[in-house]
């Protein structure tokens, strides 16, 4: 019975892997959407800075770093499970849309897809709405590699950090010999730098971990 | 002016067509400018502005007082982003030898930074002063005033000087082509050399070959 919907639905216009809500099914949707993302040549580990976000969600951290060597080692995995789909205009952003569409054609259609073989409506209507739900976890995913894509790179950023610090307690120096220690703005420069060194350490505590 | 190996700044790089960063780079930029922005005004004073020169550059305290003062158009005595990207372009292209590509693409703007009168003309003084930055030589600096001071006052106005700056490219481009072209020869020279050594084992060789 749990195969019938995964046929059917490959058989399709393009929609995959929306069967049950079992690990295995969540992470062979997991997959799926990682392949539709563009490559990022950040790895997962190094771009986490804060150490309450590895605790709150392991689990999808290990199925993240499973995706992500899939989409890496399975490039053509899109295209070739994809069946008589325009593959060139499909764009990873239009994937929730494009499977929506779909959803909603297969709800909508008396008839049924061309492609389709399934001889009840029920077990499709079935898998439509399961797999609306799993498109809906998607979401927080795709707005999360949107994110990542934008940080810069943290050997980019230590760089940064390392080299302000340096600028910054030369700049201490000179602000004390000049204004005075008890001036606002020499207070105001040493809390700034005594924060650039405690995230500093943070993130080295969290990197070695 | 040299930038310090390994600063963040040496990462960065120009596009050698319109020498402006990328947008990317300009991302990091801003993240970094953030980092130096201790007050939280989005500006560095003169003193964050010394150290952070002094820290990624080789330039002396004098020439630091000169690029802060050329760089402050609004005479607040705080550098802003703008000024400050428009510097990290000027480093990049003298680190990068881009200087006369950068000065045609960016005559406007590099015209009213050395206009630090605002007088809409610039003298050679103005030019003396930034050389250190804009690197225009002795021998340019004669040709520039003899062919281009066409009002005669021995001061360039903004046509003039962008005049000046066409000039400039296209010496540099034709420099370009004869490095190119010297670089090419000595391997022709090779290639006809192998070709003639051939070509003469081939003669000896058909010299022997009818006597055996």
């Amino acid at each position: 019975m749990e195969e019938k919907p995964f046929k059917a639905l490959a058989k399709s216009s393009g929609h995959r892997g929306s069967g049950k809500s079992s690990p295995h099914d969540i992470r062979n949707l997991c997959t799926t959407a990682t392949q539709s993302q563009p490559k990022l040549n950040v790895p997962l580990p190094t771009v986490r800075e804060d150490s309450e976000l590895e605790g709150s969600s392991v689990g999808s951290t290990t199925c993240w770093s499973y995706n992500q060597k899939a989409g890496h080692d399975s490039d053509g995995g899109w295209e070739e499970s994809d069946d008589g789909e325009d593959k060139d205009s499909f764009k990873p952003e239009e994937l929730d849309e494009h499977a929506l569409m779909e959803l909603e054609m297969r709800r909508g259609s008396s008839l049924g897809g061309p492609l389709e073989e399934d001889d009840s409506k029920t077990d499709d209507e079935k898998s439509s709405s399961v797999s609306s739900l799993n498109i809906s976890k998607h979401t927080p995913h795709r707005a999360y590699w949107v994110e990542q894509q934008s940080r810069l790179p943290l050997p980019l950023t230590e760089l940064m950090e390392n080299e302000a610090l340096e600028i910054l307690t030369k700049a201490l120096r000179s602000y004390r010999s000049e204004i005075g220690r008890d001036h606002f703005l020499t207070k105001q420069l040493q809390r700034y730098i005594e924060g650039l060194k405690r995230r500093r350490n943070k993130r080295l505590q969290v990197m070695v971990i | 002016m040299k930038l310090k190996q390994g600063s963040f700044l040496w990462y960065l790089y120009l596009d050698k067509l319109y020498c402006l960063l990328s947008v990317r780079n300009v991302k990091a930029l801003v993240e970094y400018f953030h980092l130096l922005d201790v007050h939280r005004k989005k500006t560095l004073n003169d003193v964050l502005f010394y150290h952070f020169l002094h820290h990624v550059t080789d330039l002396k305290r004098n020439q630091i007082t000169i690029v802060f003062n050329m760089l402050d158009w609004n005479a607040v005595g705080e550098i802003g982003f703008d000024q400050f990207y428009m510097l990290v372009c000027i480093l990049l292209a003298q680190e990068n030898h881009l200087e006369e590509q950068f000065i045609f693409r960016h005559s406007r703007p590099v015209f009213e930074l050395l206009d630090l009168d605002g007088e809409l003309k610039i003298g050679p003084s103005n030019f003396h002063m930034y050389n250190f930055l804009f690197k225009i030589k002795k021998q340019q600096l004669r040709d520039l005033y003899h062919d281009f001071d066409i009002t005669g006052d021995c001061r360039l106005n903004y046509k003039e000087f962008k005049l000046f700056t066409i000039f400039s490219m296209n010496k540099y481009q034709e420099s370009q082509k004869a490095v190119e072209e010297e670089k090419a020869l000595p391997e022709k020279k090779v290639s006809q050399v192998n070709v003639s050594q051939r070509e003469s084992l081939l003669g000896i060789n058909h010299f022997e070959s009818p006597s055996r």
